[in-house]
C-alpha cells in the first residue's frame, strides 16, 4: 500500500516525476557504475584463476630444451649478427622514422613515403629461408605493403611450417618472432631463439598440430598481413601465401630484445578492438612461466605487484586503457579477430633467467597447446585481469559500464515522457468545476487521481529534432574521414582546426536554432528536450551495445559523456547569470571535447598527437580498428548536442 | 606322415618349403576325417588345372629419400582361381575376406588406411603413381554386382559392416551420408564380364585414426601372417612412427582372352620413415640435445668455438640398417613365396650403385640395369640384415617431378560462411594436364557452385581472373540432401603447361541439431580429401593425388552454457524491455483526460454509454434503499 501511494504521490507531483528524479537516478547510475568498478579488486568481487580446459595439462611435460642447443643458438645468433656487421641493415631499421615525424620537414609532401620496413635488400628473408630449410622445414615467403596516413609500410615474411609427423594438416599452432618489438628494438634473440626452437621442434614426433614459425619485419604489419592472407581476405597489395597449413589454434609471439638476463616474463594478451585471448592461454602461460619455469609472470607492466588494493586496480585500470583504445599492442593481436587465441612474452628485467629458460617456458606452452583437442573455448573471452591470478568475469563488472550507459537512456525516457506535457510551476490546483460537474464515470479510483488536473497532453514537433540528431551523427563522418585519410603532417593541425571548430560549431547551430534565420520556424523549447532526449538515447543505446563487446571503451566514453545528461538548455535565469553560466558550462564542455580531450592525454603521455593519430590511422587501414568510429561517431555528436543545447541559452 | 601326399597333391607346382609343410599341416588336420579326405580329392581332381594360377608373391621396395627418409613399400600378392574362390576353397586368398566378398556381392573392392601426408617436394612422384593409397583416414570404394541402385546400396552396407568388425575400423558408419557414386573418378581395375551389372560405390571416413588394431587384422590376412618373411619387419612402434604411411588391400578378378579368371589380392604397406626417428632406441625415445661434442658443426665459421656452433646438416647421408630402422631383422623369407622363374625379389633397393651396401652372407646381389635398383635373393634360413654406412651424398637416385600438385583449404572466418580454394600447379613446361577433380562434401557445408570462380597464374606471373568453364571440360554435380546424403562434385579439368590455377567456391555451414553434434571432444568435423584423377594418356594407368582432409568448424553450441545464458538474459530483457516499451507506449495521463480522449473513439463512445448506464442503474438502487 506504501508503495502504491508512493506512486500516486508521484503521480500528483509530474514536476517531481520529469525533472527530479530522473537526475536523481541518473547521477545514482553514474555514481554507483563508478563505485562498482572500484569494487571490482576486492577478494569478494573477483576470482581466482584456474585452467578451464583440462586437456591442456601445463607444465605437466619436461622440457629439454637445454645443453647443447644453447651452442646452435649462439651459432646461429652470431651468424644473423654477422649480417649485421656486413653492413646489411636489419629489416626493420628504417621504421624508425615511421613514427618520428622529424623527417616530415624535409620531403615533399605529395611524395608518398617509402618506409623501409623490412629493407630493400633480401639478406635477411634469404638466411632465414636457408636457415629453416636446411631444419627441415618449408619455407616461403610472402610480401607485403599497406599505405596508411601517406606512409608506406612494406616487408617481407618468412615462415616455415613443421608438418605435424602423422598429422594431416588440419590444425596449426604459430610461433612468431618479429624483427622489431612491439617497443620497437631490434629482437635479435627472439628471432634466434625461434630459429633455434624451429630446428629442436623438427626433432619431435609428438606434435599432432602443425607448427608454423613465423618472422615478421616489425610488429604492427607483418602479421596482419599473414594472418589475413592466411585466411584469403587480405588486400591486394599483400601477396597471398603460397604455403598453408589447417585451422590456426594459437600463436604466441617471442620477444628477446636485448643481451642481459631476464628476470621475470611480461605477458601482453590484448588484441586489437580490446579483444582478448581466452583465459586458458593466458593462465596456461602463467602457469608454465611461475609454476614450472619458476620465472615471475608481470601483466600491465606492473613490475612491483605487492597484490594490495591499489596496484590491483592500478593493473584493472592500465588493462582498461588498453582495451579501450582498441590498438594492437603486440604482433599476437593481430591473430585476435580470427578467434585465434595469442599472447606475446617479453623478457623484461634483471635476473638470471636466460634465453633457454624463455625456450623451455615455449616449448612447455607449445606442449600444451598441442594436447589440445577442441579450440580454446571453455575459459573466459571477456574479463579483467588484476594480477598474473586473479581476474573478474564479464558478469561481474558488466553493470558498471551497463549502469553508466543506462543513465543516458533512463535520461531520455524521462525527456520523452516530458515533453508529452506542459509543465506548470504550481504543480496543484484547485479542481476545475467542469470536473466536478462531470457525471460519467465516478469509480473509486478515479475519484481519488481526478482531484488535482495533471498537465494537457501536448504534440510533439519531432521532425527538427530527428533531422538535426541524424545530421549531427552523419556529420561525424568528416572528422572519421578527414583523419583517416589525409597525409599524417596535416594531423596537428587538423586537431587544432577541429578544437576550433567544436567552439564555433555548437555556438552556430545554437544561433541558427534559435533564430530560425528564415529558413524555418524558431525552435520551441520542447524541441530543445526532444533533441537532447534522442541524443542521450543513441548514446545510451551504443553505449550499452559497445559494453558487450569493449566494456572499457563503453566505459570510458560513457564517464566523459556523464555530464551530457545533466546539462540542457537553461531557463528561468536571469540574463546575467544565464549567459555566465552558459558560458562557463561550454568551457567546461570544451575541455571535455574528443580533440581536446586527445591533445591533453597527448601532453599527458608526452606524445605527439601526429603518432597518436598516424597510429590510429594506421589502425583503420590495417587493423580494422573500430575505436575512432565510436568517437567520432557516437561520442562527439552527443557531446556537440549537448553544447548546442547549452549554447542555445544565450540565444 | 599320411599327409604328405596330400600336401603334394594340393601343391603340384610348388615343392619346396619345410615351413609351407607345417604351415599346412595345421589346415590339414582339421579336415582329417576320411570323408573329408575323399571330398577333398574329389576337389583336387575336379580343380586341379584352376590352381595353376594360385600364387603368392612378395616384395619390399626400399628407397632413400633426402632429408634422411625411407621408403618402404610392401607388396604382397596372390591370387586363386575363380572356380576355388566360389567354391570357397581358400589357399592364400584370406578366408575371413573372401566369404565377405561373396556374402555382399563385391567384384572388385579397395580399401585404403592412410596416415599423414605425402611431401612432393622432398619425396616426388607417389609410390605406383598414388594408386595404391588413400586420404587421410580410411576409404573404401567397391564395385557391387546388384540389379539396382537400392540392392546395391543394401550390399555395401553389408560389406562395410562386415569390414568393420574384419580390420577393427569404424566402417559402419560409412551411411548414405558418406557414400558417393562416382561416374568418372574411378574406374575398375580388373575384368569384368560385360554382362555383370556393377554398381560403384565409394565412402571415406576422414577421421578415422589408423592404428595398430587396423595393422594386426592386415597382417592375418597374410600367408605369413608376420612370422617369416618382409612382413617380419612390421612393428607397430616403428611402422606407427612414420612420416606417412598407407595400407591397402585391393581385390580384383583378372581374366585371360579365354575366359579363366583368377581373383588377385594385392596388400601394401607403404612408408616413410624419418631415418633419424627410428633409429633411436625403443628404451631412450626422447630427442634430447645431443652432447656438446657430439654436435656437427660448421668449422668454417669464424666464431666456431666450443660454445657456439652453427650446425652443419646433411652433408652425409646418416648409415643405418633395416634392423635399427625396423627394430628387428628381416626373417627369413615366407616359403609359400613364389621365388623361382620370376624376377620378383622379396628384397630391393634403389641406390646408386655406387654406395656400398653391406648384407648378411648368403644372399645373392642383382644390380639391374637402370643404375639404381639392385635386388637381394635372400637365403631362406637365415635372418636377413642390410646396412649402409654412412656416406657423402654425390649421387642420389633421381626423383622425377611430380605431374601435378594440388592443395586444398578453407578460407575465411566465421560461423557462417567460407569458401574453399583449390590450388594446381603444372610444373611442366610443355604439356598441359588433364584430370578430373572428385570432391565428396558432407551435407551440413553447402557450396554455391554458381560461385566457382578460376584464377590463372600463367609464365608471366600475373594473377588473371577466368570463366571457370574455359578450363572445366565437364561437371558432374550431385547436390546434397540434408540428413540424407553429401555433395558430390566431379570437375574435368585441364591445367595449361607451367601455370596455376587457383579455383574457389563459397560455402555456407549448416546449424546441425543438438543430437548430430559427435559426443566425442568438438574439434570440428572433417571434410573428405578430393581425388584427383590425372589422365595421361589412354593406355597409362591413371596416376591418383588425393588433398590432404580439412577441418570444418561448424558452429557449435557449449551445450550448457548459453542454455543458461539464453534463459537468464531473456528474462532480463523481457522485464526490462517490458517496462520500458510500457512507459513509451501507454500516455500516463489523469482521468479526465483519459475519458476526454476515449470518448472519441467508436470504443470509447459504447463503453461510455455502457458506463452512464450502469452508473445510472447504480443510483437508481441506492436511491432505492
Amino acid at each position: 500500500m506504501a508503495l502504491k501511494s508512493a506512486i500516486r504521490d508521484l503521480r500528483n507531483k509530474p514536476d517531481l516525476l520529469f525533472l527530479r528524479l530522473p537526475n536523481l537516478v541518473s547521477l545514482v547510475c553514474i555514481v554507483v557504475g563508478v563505485v562498482w568498478l572500484l569494487l571490482l579488486p576486492l577478494n569478494e568481487y573477483s576470482r581466482r584463476t584456474y585452467i578451464s580446459e583440462n586437456a591442456l595439462l601445463p607444465g605437466q611435460v619436461h622440457a629439454y630444451f637445454t645443453g647443447s642447443e644453447q651452442n646452435i643458438f649462439r651459432g646461429y645468433k652470431r651468424e644473423i649478427e654477422g649480417l649485421l656487421n656486413e653492413g646489411a641493415e636489419p629489416p626493420a631499421r628504417r621504421e624508425d622514422t615511421t613514427l618520428n615525424p622529424t623527417y616530415v620537414e624535409q620531403q615533399d609532401s605529395r611524395m608518398a613515403y617509402m618506409v623501409d620496413v623490412a629493407n630493400m635488400s633480401t639478406e635477411y628473408p634469404k638466411k632465414l629461408r636457408s636457415i629453416l630449410q636446411v631444419a627441415g622445414l618449408k619455407v616461403a615467403t610472402q610480401k607485403y605493403e599497406y599505405t596508411s596516413a601517406g606512409i608506406t609500410h612494406q616487408g617481407e615474411n618468412v615462415y616455415g611450417i613443421i608438418h605435424a609427423p602423422r598429422g594431416d594438416a588440419t590444425e596449426a599452432i604459430v610461433l612468431v618472432a618479429a624483427w622489431r618489438t612491439a617497443d620497437d628494438e631490434l629482437n635479435l634473440n627472439g628471432v634466434t631463439l625461434a630459429l633455434t626452437l624451429a630446428r629442436y621442434f623438427r626433432r619431435w614426433s609428438l606434435w599432432s598440430k602443425d607448427i608454423i614459425f613465423l618472422f615478421t619485419p616489425d610488429s604492427k604489419s607483418g602479421t596482419q598481413a599473414w594472418v589475413d592472407a592466411y585466411h584469403d581476405l587480405h588486400p591486394a597489395s599483400v601477396q597471398p601465401l603460397p604455403l598453408k597449413s589447417g585451422a590456426l589454434q594459437g600463436a604466441v609471439v617471442i620477444e628477446y630484445p636485448f643481451e642481459h638476463r631476464f628476470h621475470s616474463l611480461h605477458i601482453v594478451y590484448d588484441g586489437v578492438n580490446g579483444q582478448l585471448p581466452n583465459l586458458d592461454l593466458f593462465n596456461t602461460a602463467v602457469a608454465i612461466a611461475s609454476g614450472q619455469m619458476g620465472i615471475g609472470a608481470n601483466l600491465q607492466e606492473m613490475w612491483d605487484h605487492n597484490d594490495s588494493y591499489e596496484a590491483r586496480l592500478q593493473t584493472i585500470l592500465r588493462g582498461m586503457a588498453k582495451q579501450g583504445l582498441g590498438y594492437a599492442t603486440g604482433a599476437h593481436s593481430s591473430f585476435m579477430p580470427y578467434h585465434i587465441d595469442a599472447i606475446t612474452l617479453q623478457p623484461k628485467g634483471q635476473g638470471w633467467e636466460d634465453e633457454m629458460a624463455l625456450g623451455r617456458t615455449i616449448e612447455s606452452l607449445c606442449r600444451s597447446l598441442n594436447n589440445l583437442l577442441e579450440h580454446l573455448h571453455q575459459s573466459f573471452f571477456f574479463y579483467l585481469l588484476m594480477e598474473s591470478q586473479r581476474f573478474v568475469s564479464i558478469g561481474t563488472y558488466l553493470p558498471s559500464a551497463m549502469l553508466i550507459a543506462g543513465n543516458f537512456t533512463i535520461m531520455a525516457i524521462a525527456l520523452w515522457m516530458r515533453t508529452g506535457y506542459h509543465l506548470r510551476s504550481a504543480p496543484s490546483e484547485p479542481r476545475t468545476p467542469q470536473k466536478e460537474q462531470n457525471p460519467a464515470p465516478v469509480t473509486e479510483k478515479t475519484e481519488q487521481t481526478a482531484r488535482i488536473s495533471g498537465p494537457p497532453v501536448v504534440e510533439r514537433l519531432l521532425a527538427l529534432p530527428l533531422t538535426l540528431v541524424t545530421g549531427l551523427h552523419l556529420l561525424g563522418l568528416v572528422p572519421l574521414w578527414t583523419l583517416n585519410t589525409l597525409s599524417h603532417q596535416f594531423f596537428t593541425s587538423v586537431t587544432y582546426t577541429f578544437v576550433v571548430v567544436d567552439v564555433v560549431l555548437p555556438l552556430v547551430l545554437a544561433a541558427l536554432l534559435s533564430n530560425g534565420l528564415g529558413l524555418f520556424s524558431p525552435i520551441v523549447p520542447q524541441q530543445y528536450l526532444l533533441i537532447k532526449s534522442f541524443s542521450l538515447l543513441l548514446l545510451g543505446l551504443c553505449l550499452s551495445t559497445l559494453a558487450t563487446l569493449n566494456f572499457s571503451l563503453s566505459f570510458i566514453i560513457g564517464l566523459l559523456c556523464a555530464p551530457l545528461s545533466f546539462i540542457g538548455r537553461l531557463q528561468g535565469l536571469s540574463a546575467p547569470l544565464r549567459y555566465g553560466l552558459a558560458v562557463f558550462g561550454l568551457v567546461l564542455l570544451n575541455l571535455l571535447s574528443p580533440p581536446t580531450i586527445l591533445l591533453g592525454a597527448c601532453w599527458y603521455f608526452g606524445v605527439s598527437v601526429e603518432t597518436v593519430l598516424t597510429q590510429a590511422a594506421f589502425g583503420w587501414d590495417v587493423w580494422g580498428m573500430w575505436t575512432q568510429v565510436v568517437v567520432w561517431c557516437v561520442w562527439w555528436p552527443a557531446w556537440l548536442i549537448g553544447c548546442v543545447l547549452l549554447g542555445s541559452s544565450v540565444f | 606322415m599320411s599327409d604328405v601326399p596330400f600336401i603334394l597333391a594340393l601343391q603340384p607346382r610348388t615343392s619346396h618349403g619345410l615351413g609351407a609343410q607345417t604351415k599346412l599341416r595345421h589346415e590339414v588336420m582339421t579336415v582329417l576325417s576320411l570323408f573329408s579326405l575323399l571330398w577333398a580329392c574329389i576337389v583336387f581332381l575336379w580343380s586341379a588345372p584352376a590352381f595353376a594360377s594360385s600364387d603368392y608373391h612378395e616384395q619390399l621396395f626400399l628407397q632413400p629419400f633426402p632429408q634422411s627418409s625411407l621408403l618402404a613399400s610392401f607388396n604382397f600378392r596372390s591370387n586363386t582361381s575363380q572356380a576355388s574362390f566360389d567354391n570357397q576353397h581358400f589357399r592364400y586368398f584370406p578366408r575371413a575376406l573372401g566369404q565377405i566378398l561373396q556374402h555382399a556381392n563385391t567384384k572388385e573392392l579397395h580399401l585404403r588406411f592412410t596416415t599423414g601426408r605425402w611431401d612432393a617436394d622432398s619425396w616426388g612422384p607417389r609410390p605406383w603413381n598414388g594408386s595404391k593409397e588413400g586420404g587421410t583416414g580410411v576409404e573404401l570404394w567397391a564395385w557391387i554386382d546388384a540389379p539396382n541402385d537400392d540392392e546395391a546400396f543394401a550390399k555395401w552396407i553389408t560389406l562395410t559392416q562386415s569390414l568393420s568388425g574384419l580390420f577393427c575400423a569404424s566402417l559402419n558408419f560409412v551411411d548414405s551420408t558418406k557414400t558417393t557414386r562416382p561416374v568418372v573418378s574411378f574406374e575398375p581395375t580388373g575384368d569384368h564380364p560385360e554382362s555383370s551389372n556393377l554398381h560403384l560405390l565409394h565412402g571415406a571416413l576422414p577421421g578415422e585414426v589408423v592404428c595398430t588394431e587396423n595393422l594386426t587384422p592386415f597382417l592375418k590376412l597374410l600367408p605369413c601372417k608376420g612370422k617369416t618373411g618382409i612382413s617380419t619387419l612390421f612393428d607397430g612402434h616403428k611402422l606407427f612412427d612414420a612420416a606417412w604411411q598407407s595400407m591397402s588391400v585391393d581385390v580384383r578378378p583378372i581374366c585371360t582372352r579365354q575366359g579363366d579368371c583368377t581373383i588377385q589380392i594385392e596388400q601394401t604397406v607403404d612408408m616413410v620413415l624419418d631415418i633419424e626417428r627410428s633409429k633411436r632406441p625403443r628404451s631412450n625415445p626422447i630427442p634430447r640435445p645431443v652432447p656438446n661434442e657430439q654436435l656437427v658443426c660448421d668449422t668454417s665459421k669464424p666464431y666456431n668455438s666450443e660454445d657456439t656452433c652453427y650446425p652443419l646438416e646433411k652433408v652425409t647421408e646418416k648409415d643405418w640398417s633395416l634392423s635399427e630402422v625396423f627394430g628387428r631383422p628381416l626373417n627369413g623369407i615366407c616359403p609359400l613365396a613364389d621365388s623361382d622363374g620370376s624376377a620378383e625379389y622379396p628384397v630391393c633397393i634403389r641406390v646408386p650403385h655406387e654406395r656400398g651396401i653391406f648384407y648378411t652372407e648368403g644372399t645373392k646381389e642383382f644390380k639391374l640395369d637402370d643404375g639404381f635398383t639392385r635386388c637381394f635373393d635372400l637365403d631362406p634360413s637365415k635372418p636377413f640384415d642390410l646396412a649402409i654406412p654412412e656416406q657423402p651424398i654425390n649421387i642420389q637416385a633421381p626423383l622425377d617431378e611430380p605431374i601435378l600438385h594440388a592443395e586444398r583449404t578453407i578460407v575465411g572466418h566465421g560461423q557462417e560462411r567460407g569458401g574453399m580454394r583449390i590450388i594446381f600447379e603444372n610444373p611442366s613446361p610443355t604439356a598441359a594436364v588433364d584430370f578430373i577433380y572428385f570432391e565428396s562434401l558432407p551435407w551440413f557445408l553447402r557450396p554455391y557452385i554458381h560461385t566457382l570462380q578460376a584464377t590463372i597464374t600463367g609464365r608471366d606471373g600475373l594473377r588473371r581472373e577466368i570463366p571457370a568453364s574455359d578450363l572445366v571440360s565437364e561437371t558432374i554435380f550431385r547436390p546434397a540432401i540434408d540428413r540424407e546424403r553429401g555433395t558430390q562434385l566431379e570437375l574435368a579439368l585441364s591445367v595449361p603447361a607451367a601455370s596455376t590455377v587457383t579455383l574457389t567456391y563459397d560455402f555456407e555451414k549448416a546449424i546441425l541439431r543438438y543430437t548430430e553434434y559427435p559426443p566425442d571432444a568438438n574439434r570440428g568435423f572433417n571434410v573428405a580429401p578430393a581425388v584427383i584423377r590425372i589422365l595421361n594418356g589412354v593406355d597409362s594407368s591413371p596416376i591418383y593425388i588425393r588433398s590432404t582432409s580439412l577441418l570444418l568448424p561448424l558452429p557449435t553450441p557449449d551445450f550448457s552454457m548459453p542454455y543458461n545464458v539464453i534463459i537468464l538474459t531473456s528474462t532480463v530483457i523481457a522485464l526490462g524491455f517490458g517496462t520500458i516499451f510500457n512507459i513509451l507506449v501507454r500516455r500516463v495521463v489523469l482521468v479526465e483526460e483519459a475519458e476526454a480522449l476515449g470518448s472519441q473513439t467508436i470504443k470509447g463512445r459504447i463503453l461510455g454509454k455502457v458506463l452512464a448506464l450502469r452508473g445510472k442503474f447504480g443510483r437508481k438502487e441506492t436511491k432505492v434503499e
